[in-house]
Parts: C-alpha cells; structure tokens; sequence
C-alpha cells in the first residue's frame, strides 16, 4: 500500500510537469488508461497477477480468456468497486489513482443487465443520469431520442419483464452509454444471446460506436467477436490471469458481415485460437478448475 | 412479446375474484352452519347463541359498539402509523450506519423476546388508562414486526445491482433511496399487512386490562354484566374492522407492488 502510494505520488509529479510544460501532441496520444503489475487475491486464490495493459483513447479492446481467469475482476477494479493489492499500479487520464477514485468516472455493464424490474426501460435507462443530479425530465427526454438507436423504438414505457433478453441487454447497453464518460467497460454483453441476434447486435455496437466515439474495453469469451469488433485483442491466461497475448487486428472499418470469413481474419484467428487453447487446457488439467467458477462466490 | 402483458393484466383480477367467491361462500356455509347448530340444539347463549340473535344485539346495540369500534380502531390506526414509521426508521438508521446493527438488533430482539402484552401492565403504569397506552402497546407491537421486515428486505438486495449503482457514483442514501427501498417493498407490505390484525388485537387486549372505552371494553363489561350475546357482537365488529383493515393495506400493496 505504502510502497504503492509512494509510486503513485511520483508518477503524478511528474505527468503533471510533462503537462504544463507542453500540450501532448495529437499524433502521440497518451493512454486514457494504463494498468501495471496489477493483482488480486481473495484469500488463497490469486484472481489477477502482473496484468498490464495501456488502452488508448477512442480504441476498442477486447479481452478473451477461459471462465474463471479474472476478466471480471479486472473490470471490478477499473470500475472502482474493488481496490487492487498493494503495488498494482493503476493510471487513468494520465494520473495515477486509487480504484475507488474511479468510482462514477468510467462507464460499467455487468455481466448480467441487472434491470430494475420496477422501472420502465426509460426510467432503467436514466438511472445513472438520475444519480449525477440531473433534472428527469430532460433525461428521460433525452432517453426517449435514443430509444430508435437501440432498437427499442416504442418500448419505453415497458417494463424489464415484458421484453426478450435481447432487447433488456440493448436497455443496459442503453444505461451505459447515457452514462457519458470516455472509457466503457462491457462484460460480456451479448453472452447469453443466440449466434444470429449476436451478430447483429454486433454489428450494431460497431455502428454506434462510431457515432458515440468512446473507448470500449469489452470482454467475451468468442473469438470472432474479439476479432470483428476490436482494434486489438487481449488474450489472458488461466488463472491467475495476465496477458499471454495481445494482437493487433488490423481489419478495415466498417467491418461486414463477410469479414469472418476472409483469409485475414481466419489467419488472426488461429493465432488467437492457439493461445486460448493452451490456455484453457491449463485451466482445465489445473487441480481444483474443474468445479465451474461464478462471479459472486459468496 | 407484448401479447403477454394483456394476458397477465386479465388473469390477475379473473383470479382474484374466483378467490374472492369461494371465500364468500366458505363464511356463508360456516354462518349456516353454525346458526344450525346453535338453534338445533338449543345451545344457551353462554356456549354459543345463534349467529341472529348477535346480528340482532349489534343492531340494538349499534351505538354503543358504533362508539366503542370508533375508539378502538383509533387507537390501533394511530399506534400502527407511529410503529410503521419508527419500525422503517430503525431499519434505515441499520442501513445507512451499520455500526449501529449490532447494538440495535440485540435490543429490539431482547425487547421482543417476550410477548407485548406482558409489558401491558407497565405502560398502563406509566401512560395511564387513557389511550395513550393503547398508542404505545401497539407501536410497540407493530414496529418490531416492520423493523425486521423491512431489515430484510433492505438486505436482500443483490450486491452486483448495488455495485452497479455504486460505479455510477451513488453514495449510501442513493442506493437506499433507489435500489433498497423498493427491492424491500414486497417484505415490507407482508409485515405491515400482518400488523394491521395485531394492531386491533393488541388495542383490544390492552383495553381490557384498563379502558374509559372501545371494544376490549364492551366485551369486560359484557362478561361482568353476564351478556354473552354481547360479548360475541363486539367480536363480530373487531373482526369486521380487522378484516377491513387488513383488506384496506393488502389493496394499496397490490397498486403499489405492480411489478410482482
Ligand atoms: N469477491 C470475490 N471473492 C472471492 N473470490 C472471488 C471474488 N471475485 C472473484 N473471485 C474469484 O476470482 C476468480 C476470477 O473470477 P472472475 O469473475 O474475475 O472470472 P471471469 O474471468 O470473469 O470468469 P467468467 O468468464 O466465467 O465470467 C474466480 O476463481 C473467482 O472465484
Ligand atoms: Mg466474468
């Protein structure tokens, strides 16, 4: 913790001359968020170890890894709910910072949508908007544009409970981008959706990111998907999970449909395919991984 | 898809009043019964008088019971707002500082160990006969049902939903406000329903045990007075206002809880 604090104090000493002394140039743009060293335990299980990774501002990243090796975790500590042990080091917008300091600062979507069955998709939507202070009624306005984009045109006053699971992970998507900060965390989105809705609502977070222009770190367990939609690639070990690759995916943008199936793509996959592989074999042969983990333990 | 939503919002009510006729018809046929019972074979009043010779007590009697109903279901309605409202403020105090769960729940749960009405004696002591005592007897015996009512329901709460909140930024009272509160309707409505029929129980047993008036009171005169007709009219109008009580929060917590 000291020895952490200390590093900390540093690094933000001295980004902060570079800053005041000239303005960065456009070309050489700082990371938006930088993780070194980072680690976590709970108790005797090492979730995350040495996890590092520099996410550049407007990029979008995915994260594959076999169940169980900390992708949560890891989005649990950016999100600031969980503190990272003691000399982890974690920058974001160039300074260096506690987790809890990210609190209401980065935009977050669990792995389940977590709608609140008492709104309605426009009140579900605002929430995040409604605790920044802001008046309702211009938020639910505002909501209520939005709601063609997100393939939810006339459903705003429904509840959670009268639409299909696609349409509540659209509502959540929803709630994320209302909540208007730089870098978004998604866990896992589209896990629980059929292979045709999937894509399609691939295809379509790629259009709206283009719009919104954000930074999106999004985790799956799909390899396509971690190729169709990122500029690069994360692939993390079992756990205790670090980086075992990290693949740039230098794919034109707009992506269609029929890029999956191009040489390109097919040849980054294999490489991907290969890492997850002998990683998961260890996850699987390693004593104690066969029980299926869960995100909540407790 | 949004086919079914209709559906449900017939089914509902349909259900509801099929329930609603086999319940009229149970009580029709347990009245029947029982004024066959009573009249065949010639029961004195003092085992059980027939069900209209009651009716027609309470008709002669409608003042008096009129009267006394009016003092007991003030003082049950009257201790029930204070014991709702201190029960949920215990709970939100455990929840916002919840330092404070470990001196507060011992206590309450030291306090409740033992049935209410044992402490009548007391609070008859020290707030004297008059209502007062009745306010106190039944906040007493409300809150402890609403305060762990709705200390579980605050705790139910799914802790990823409340993490969620949190990386929006949302401090304690947030969370409490938007997430806890109504998480915990549900638990809550079931403890304030229970506690409408112990409310008017425990105003009538404390009214018994000392009273200028209400229906505790009728029915100690009535027993002193030998008038067992009596005694049974005031039950069937404290059963009235219990039930009326009681039908009166479970319609609120249907149009309230609509999401269940
Ligand atoms: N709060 C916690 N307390 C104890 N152990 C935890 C906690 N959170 C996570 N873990 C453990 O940390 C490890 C990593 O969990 P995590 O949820 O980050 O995995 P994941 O990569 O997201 O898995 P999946 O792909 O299945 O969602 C697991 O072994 C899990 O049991
Ligand atoms: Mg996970």
């Amino acid at each position: 913790m000291g020895h952490r604090d200390q590093s900390g104090a540093l690094l933000r000493a001295a980004s902060e001359t570079a800053s005041s002394t000239a303005p960065a140039p456009v070309s050489a743009q700082p990371p938006l968020l930088e993780m070194k060293a980072l680690s976590k335990r709970f108790g005797p299980v090492t979730a995350v170890d040495g996890f590092e990774a520099a996410i550049a501002p407007g990029e979008f990243v995915t994260v594959v890894g076999p169940s169980g090796c900390g992708k949560s975790t890891l989005f649990n500590i950016v999100a600031g709910l969980e503190e990272p042990d003691a000399g982890s080091i974690l920058r974001f917008e160039g300074r260096s910072c506690h987790a809890h300091e990210l609190l209401g600062k980065v935009s977050f979507m669990p792995q389940r949508d977590l709608l609140l069955p008492w709104r309605t998709v426009i009140d579900n939507a605002i929430i995040p908007m409604e605790i920044e202070g802001q008046p309702r009624k211009a938020s639910r306005a505002l909501a209520r544009e939005m709601l063609p984009e997100f393939g939810l045109a006339g459903f705003g006053d429904q509840y959670p409970h009268q639409l299909s699971g696609g349409m509540r992970q659209r509502v959540a998507l929803m709630r994320t981008f209302m909540f208007k900060r730089e870098l978004m965390l998604l866990d896992e989105p589209f896990g629980a959706l059929d292979a045709l809705t999937r894509t399609m609502m691939q295809r379509w977070l790629l259009e709206v990111w283009r719009r919104h222009k954000r930074t999106i770190l999004f985790i799956t367990h799909d390899v396509d998907e971690a190729l169709f939609l990122g500029d690069r690639v994360i692939v993390m070990s079992a756990r205790p999970g670090r980086v075992k690759l990290e693949l740039k995916v230098d794919l034109p943008r707009p992506r269609h449909a029929d890029l999956v199936t191009s040489p390109e793509f097919i040849g980054l996959k294999r490489i991907v395919l290969e890492a997850i592989e002998e990683e998961a074999m260890k996850s699987f042969l390693a004593p104690g991984a066969t029980a299926p983990q869960t995100d909540t333990p407790e | 898809m949004s086919g079914s939503a209709p559906d449900t919002v017939i089914a509902a009510p349909r259900a509801n009043s099929r329930t609603l006729q086999r319940g009229v018809l149970g009580i029709v046929l347990f009245i029947l019964a029982w004024e066959g019972i009573a009249r065949g074979f010639h029961l004195p009043a003092y085992t059980l008088p027939a069900v209209s010779d009651i009716l027609a007590s309470i008709w002669t009697k409608r003042q008096i019971l009129l009267t006394a109903a009016g003092f007991t279901i003030t003082e049950a309605v009257v201790g029930y707002v204070i014991g709702a409202l201190i029960g949920v403020a215990l709970a939100v105090v455990i929840t916002l500082v919840p330092m404070t769960r470990a001196v507060l729940l011992p206590a309450a749960t030291a306090i409740n160990s033992v049935p209410v009405v044992a402490y009548s004696p007391l609070i008859l002591l020290w707030f004297g006969i008059g209502m007062p005592s009745k306010f106190v007897m039944v906040a007493l015996a409300v809150s402890f049902t609403v305060f762990l009512s709705t200390l579980a329901g605050f705790d139910r709460v799914d802790r990823r939903s409340v993490d969620l909140l949190r990386s929006f930024g949302a401090g304690r009272l947030a969370i409490l406000w938007r997430l806890r509160l109504p998480t915990a309707l549900p638990l809550m409505a079931a403890g304030l329903r229970v506690s409408t029929v112990r409310s008017i129980i425990v105003a009538i047993v404390t009214e018994m045990l000392g009273a200028y008036g209400g229906l505790g009171w009728v029915i100690y005169q009535a027993v002193l007075q030998i008038d067992f007709v009596q005694v049974w009219g005031a039950i069937f109008v404290a059963s009235a206002a219990s039930l009326a009580f009681f039908g009166l929060i479970g319609f609120a917590e249907r149009r309230i809880i609509f999401w269940k």
